[in-house]
């Protein structure tokens, strides 16, 4: 088996350049395969994930934070917007109005326990439809003051997280997102006064509203059946002033349709590289086994059947095929994991990179079909040059 | 023993009759030289024998079957065990050494360590023992030629097959291929030789003389 294995290694070594234009194919292919599809599969679940997390029909926020808010959406980056901190016990009085929660957000405030800043989000546990249903864990106490449930992205030590000298108890951490939620850490909304007290006694600076303290930054609604979408938010407006809202139905419509547009083009392009890279591979394939005609003529004369060399040239398709994996799925891994969130932000779509388990699974099945693609790539000059006489290969005849 | 059948050949290339009928024996412990000017098909006629090129008409016998009808595992045990070929041209692979080369294609059939002795045995006889951790680029045409024909008799087959063994070699070298070609027909077995030199007619039991004409 060891000597077969470096029969076949010192074999792919022996042509250097042939075997690096294969390797450098498949590489290609590889790359393309393994970034293409994690893009793909990013997309969806930033999509998946975004309609799972916003459980509501509407997010009303101050007047010209809509973009702010779409943002926050999308790729979980808050902005510092507020209106008072009544706007919520208001809206709940609307006819057609079935619930109301509401959230106030204080932005990049750095902790001690992060070498990054944090966001910190207030929001009513009473009221909440929107941070309860994306909990990872399960937690038995109900959360109070001194008790925080953290993003997927915070570590804390002891299950406790230290934010403006005070020490807070960690009850839970929030599914990932694969958004800047993934860095934020949620308060029960009546532990705002002393955490913006502890915040200012640790000289961060907080804004005049912030110290007012009685502020919330989006409102979420969720309508009654039957009632009129457009009507019911007009009453609200009647009742609160002017202010934004985002239809967060027609928000994941337009988006959804933009996701359909992006895969679209990428799977012609995924498609079309395959089908491309095939060809390369079958000209590149059928140079080199135009080359070992002899060799394999040779071994056919020495008494080694079609059926062995078939094996061994498919030993080594698979040896440059597994290693032209491993170069072309790194160096995906390498560009489209690390710049996920990039991607997404350019793209103006939720994303939402795989797991380690679905990347392995992934680099698994590419390798699979590479080898698969590289094997037919092959399949058929073999086959054609093993069925020529050996004499006629032998004198170069073969017609 | 090895029987051709009334062999006809052309190649589709050039459409010319190369074979026509022919019927040749060869025995036991004989040397059969296949003589005749260049392109009188020698070459030819010693691979249809070899079983690597099929003939468009007759058959040649191994043991009283026609190898051309053996499926591909059984011909390729036949080319393992029973009928070995050296082609004209010295073919090797360029990244093992001579005496890789050698046993590479026996590897699955015999101990390593048995073939590694069996070769440098063989190899001694021909004066190129020291060549084994050689690479085929460092060895001269007379040298490749005699680790080819090492490597064709490392199995001891029982036919050995061997074209044009002598040609572009000085007269030394070409005894020494020649003497061991006579010493291996001298064991009970057959050679079979196409070749232009006449020195072989001081060797050979049989001289075949193929004529141009038949084209």
């Amino acid at each position: 088996m060891v000597s077969e294995l470096r029969s076949t290694i010192n074999s792919v070594k022996s042509r250097a350049f042939h075997s690096s234009c294969l390797i450098t194919a498949t590489a290609l292919l590889s790359f393309m395969l393994f970034s293409g599809i994690v893009i793909d599969r990013s997309l969806n679940n930033g999509m998946k994930n975004m309609d799972r997390r916003l459980g509501a029909d509407l997010m009303i926020v101050p007047k010209g934070a809509k973009e702010k808010a779409e943002n926050l959406i999308l790729e979980g980056q808050r902005g510092t917007f507020y209106f008072d901190g009544s706007v919520d016990d208001r809206i709940r009085e609307v006819e057609g109005i079935k619930e109301v929660t509401a959230q106030c957000f204080l932005k990049s405030l750095s902790a001690d326990c992060c070498s990054s800043e944090v966001e910190l989000v207030f929001y009513d546990p009473e009221t909440d439809f929107i941070v309860g249903p994306w909990i990872a864990e399960n937690y038995s106490n109900s959360i109070g003051p001194d008790s925080v449930i953290v993003g997927s992205d915070i570590v804390c030590e002891n299950g406790t997280i230290k934010l403006f000298g005070k020490e807070y108890k960690v009850l839970s951490s929030m599914a990932k997102t694969g958004t800047a939620l993934d860095t934020s850490v949620y308060f029960p909304s009546d532990a705002m006064p002393a955490v913006l007290a502890d915040a200012e006694a640790k000289s961060s600076f907080l804004t005049e509203e912030q110290k007012d303290g009685d502020i919330l930054s989006s409102v979420f609604v969720n309508i009654e059946d039957g009632y009129d979408t457009s009507k019911v938010i007009e009453k609200c407006r009647q009742k609160v002033g002017d202010v934004d809202v985002v239809y967060l139905k027609q928000l994941n419509e337009s988006l959804s349709d933009n996701l359909l547009k992006i895969t679209d083009v990428l799977e012609f392009v995924l498609i079309a590289g395959t089908v491309l890279i095939f060809v390369i591979l079958v000209l590149i394939n059928s140079v080199i086994i135009n080359d070992r005609k002899q060799e394999i003529a040779l071994s056919r004369i020495l008494g080694r059947s079609k059926k062995k060399i078939c094996n061994a040239l498919i030993k080594e398709t698979g040896c440059i095929s597994l290693f032209g994996s491993f170069i072309g799925c790194g160096l995906g891994a390498l560009i489209v994991i690390p710049f996920g969130r990039y991607i997404g932000m350019k793209l103006d779509m939720p994303y939402l990179g795989p797991g380690a388990a679905a990347s392995v699974i992934q680099l698994t099945v590419i390798m699979i079909i590479v080898f698969l693609i590289s094997l037919f790539s092959s399949l058929f000059v073999v086959i054609k040059t093993t069925n020529i006489e050996p004499y006629l290969a032998l004198k170069k005849e073969a017609e | 023993m090895l029987i051709s059948e009334n062999i006809s050949f052309r190649y589709r290339k050039n459409k010319k009759q190369t074979l026509s009928d022919l019927n040749v024996k060869t025995d036991d412990g004989d040397l059969t030289a296949v003589m005749g000017e260049s392109g009188s098909g020698k070459s030819t006629f010693l691979a249809v024998m070899a079983g690597i090129l099929k003939p468009d008409q007759g058959k040649v016998l191994f043991n009283g079957e026609d190898i051309y009808s053996l499926d591909d595992r059984k011909l390729s045990d036949i080319h393992l065990r029973h009928i070995s070929y050296v082609p004209q041209s010295n073919i090797m692979l360029k990244h093992l050494t001579v005496i890789e080369n050698i046993i590479c294609a026996f590897k699955e059939t015999e101990d390593e360590g048995t073939l590694k002795e069996r070769a440098l045995a063989l190899m001694d006889k021909l004066g190129i023992s020291e060549l084994g951790e050689k690479f085929p680029y460092e060895l001269s045409g007379g040298e490749l030629k005699r680790a080819s024909l090492v490597r064709a008799v490392l199995m001891s087959p029982d036919i050995l097959i061997a074209d044009e063994p002598t040609t572009g070699l000085d007269k030394v070298t070409g005894d020494r291929i020649l003497n061991f070609l006579r010493e291996y027909a001298d064991g009970k077995r057959s050679v079979l030789v196409a070749t232009h030199d006449e020195h072989i007619k001081d060797y050979a039991d049989k001289i075949v003389t193929i004529e141009r004409s038949l084209r």
